[in-house]
């Protein structure tokens, strides 16, 4: 039984992610779960300089949902380039690097500066975070500023580029074949769908920046859409995630079309996630004599 | 390679009580968690494996077991999460991430010139374990309980001095815990003696506990609660203002904080 898959050059052993922001960049995972049942891990979105994050609250639970607002909190590309990436690479597992940028000229220069990082496996763009005010989201609901924002990435950057996109748009198609005209490999869809929730004791939003992202097992249906929709509009792969917790939801992403998937919030919610996925796919596989998952790829779709 | 600190454990009710009112008790067979866990650390526990409620819920550990790899946990019920709890019973299995968080180490404590706590409400579950390893060292221990009502109080065992203080005066002193503190120290009872103060419960409390150990400079350690996702340290969605700018995770770098290490907006939101 073959768990291995390939994204747009990136080769996994399976093909099961940790979603950018739902790993950190390992330091804490490795104390709670095993990190050599990822297929490839997602570091945090990284920026040129450091961000210091939102005001709190940042988290709110929802129906079946999470609603955050982080807002990129990390130390910086060069912190990260220096000390988190060689200590991750003892693992073993390839990394992907989530960047964000707020102009065409900072994706190139934040692109070159992990070009040079002999630890980068792919580069993940993140054109599609709803809880910073510049950038972010921003390159991701326009054609046009998408295939910007790739392009300046593509020419720094001559690994496996993938473009993460934002379900907050009226046709993710468009953006999807802009990212792809401009030169990405792969698509991951989709970030988390912007939300709101109001506290009726304070008389406020919950959040501290008001909106938030919305994820888990709640934008699951969404994310299936959107991965149906734009794995027969491109011709790179596509990453499936959005409430993504058990085996059979990432069959069922799989079989829309995704060539791999990542988990998110389920990450928060149970360490154990990559491990329970990576064997319910292979004993879904084995019990129906599949001698690949890849055969599996867009399955729903034939 | 294994770096495993934090276990996933499927921990046994072994008992579980309506302590009174919306009080709650109940010890888990956890051994993993049982034999690491400090004072003050935390587990989070999930409610089931429905998608909603979604999250765990975070809780301090009131009780630490090593030789019989039990854990206690203490709780008021104030939502959804704390309700189902509620109705669990003894001989049902949950799922029990843990042990979470820095917790105090009692022997990197300077213990010395003694403790000096101060808990509110469900504030005190995570000063048991602590108050136990403390007089294990012949420490002296001050206590500074307030809550509600008599009926709010949460059980403590003996040992220590206890300086009890309810809102509606049914038991001890009437009024907030903070101004029995602030009366006996004005009141220059502890001399020249310099405790480690040690205080958890509502922020406004730990604000007005800041404030007054400023005043008689003596070191001072918060514990916060805070919600969270993850409890693990990678959603960072539990951030706290730091005095040098920037956020602390409470899950991670807390929940147990020099208190000049958070920011001037003191202890509140």
């Amino acid at each position: 039984m073959n768990l291995s898959v390939n994204i747009g050059g990136l080769a996994l052993k399976n093909p099961v992610i940790a979603a950018s922001g739902t790993f950190g960049y390992g330091e804490e995972y490795v104390k709670a779960g095993d990190i050599r049942w990822f297929g490839a891990v997602c570091i945090k979105g990284t920026t040129l300089a450091p961000r210091a994050g939102n005001p709190p609250p940042r988290t709110c639970e929802t129906p079946s949902g999470l609603l955050n607002s982080i807002g990129l909190e990390n130390p910086g590309a060069k912190l990260v380039i220096e000390h988190k990436l060689p200590w991750l690479a003892q693992f073993d597992v390839p990394v992907i690097a989530n960047i964000s940028a707020d102009s065409r000229e900072e994706f190139s220069e934040l692109a070159g500066m992990f070009a040079q990082s002999p630890y980068v496996s792919a580069l993940e763009v993140n054109v599609s975070c709803p809880n910073v005010k510049a950038g972010g989201i921003a390159f991701g609901t326009s054609p046009d500023m998408c295939y910007e924002a790739t392009r300046a990435v593509r020419k720094a950057w001559e690994g496996p580029l993938i473009v993460k996109l934002t379900p907050n748009v009226t046709d993710i198609k468009a953006i999807a074949k802009a990212a792809v005209e401009a030169g990405a490999d792969a698509l991951s869809l989709i970030n988390t769908l912007v939300g709101l929730a109001i506290d009726i004791h304070t008389m406020k939003p919950v959040l501290g920046n008001v909106t938030g992202g919305l994820s888990g097992p709640a934008i699951k249906p969404v994310a299936l859409r959107c991965v149906w929709e734009v794995a027969q509009a491109v011709p790179v792969p596509v990453i499936g995630m959005g409430g993504i917790r058990s085996a059979q939801d990432a069959l069922e992403f799989i079989m829309a079309g995704a060539g791999a998937v990542a988990v998110g919030t389920g990450l928060l919610i149970d360490p154990e996630v990559p491990r329970k996925v990576t064997q319910g796919i292979r004993e879904y596989c084995e019990a129906r004599g599949i001698e690949a998952v890849r055969e599996l790829v867009g399955a729903a779709r034939r | 390679m294994s770096a495993k600190q934090i276990h996933d454990v499927d921990a046994v009710i072994i008992s579980l009580t309506n302590i009174r009112g919306n009080l709650y008790t109940m010890s888990l067979r956890a051994p993993a968690i049982a034999e690491t866990a400090k004072p003050m650390q935390f587990v989070n526990i999930a409610l089931g494996d429905l998608s909603d409620p979604l999250l765990r819920r975070p809780f301090s550990l009131s009780g630490i077991y090593p030789d019989s790899g039990v854990i206690g946990i203490t709780w008021a019920v104030v939502g959804r999460g704390t309700q189902i709890m509620a109705r669990w019973q003894a001989g049902e299995s949950v799922r029990v991430l843990g042990p979470l968080g820095n917790g105090l180490d009692i022997d990197e404590l300077d213990t010395s010139q003694g403790l000096l706590l101060v808990a509110g409400g469900t504030g005190l579950a995570p000063m048991i374990p602590l108050v136990s390893r403390a007089l294990a060292k012949d420490a002296e221990v001050h206590i500074f309980y307030g809550a509600r009502s008599a009926d709010d109080l949460l059980d403590m065992g003996g040992g220590c001095r206890v300086h009890l203080a309810t809102e509606d005066g049914s038991i001890g002193f009437k009024g907030l815990v903070t101004g029995l503190l602030e009366a006996f120290l004005d009141g220059g009872a502890l001399g020249d003696g310099k405790p480690t103060v040690i205080s958890c419960g509502p922020r406004p409390m730990l604000s007005a506990v800041k404030r007054i150990c400023r005043r008689h400079r003596l070191p001072l350690l918060v514990s916060l609660e805070e919600r969270m996702a993850c409890g693990y340290g990678v959603c960072q969605g539990c951030a706290v203002p730091s005095a040098r700018g920037g956020y602390h995770r409470v899950c991670t770098e807390g929940p147990v904080f020099w208190a000049d290490r958070l920011d001037q907006g003191e202890c509140t939101r």
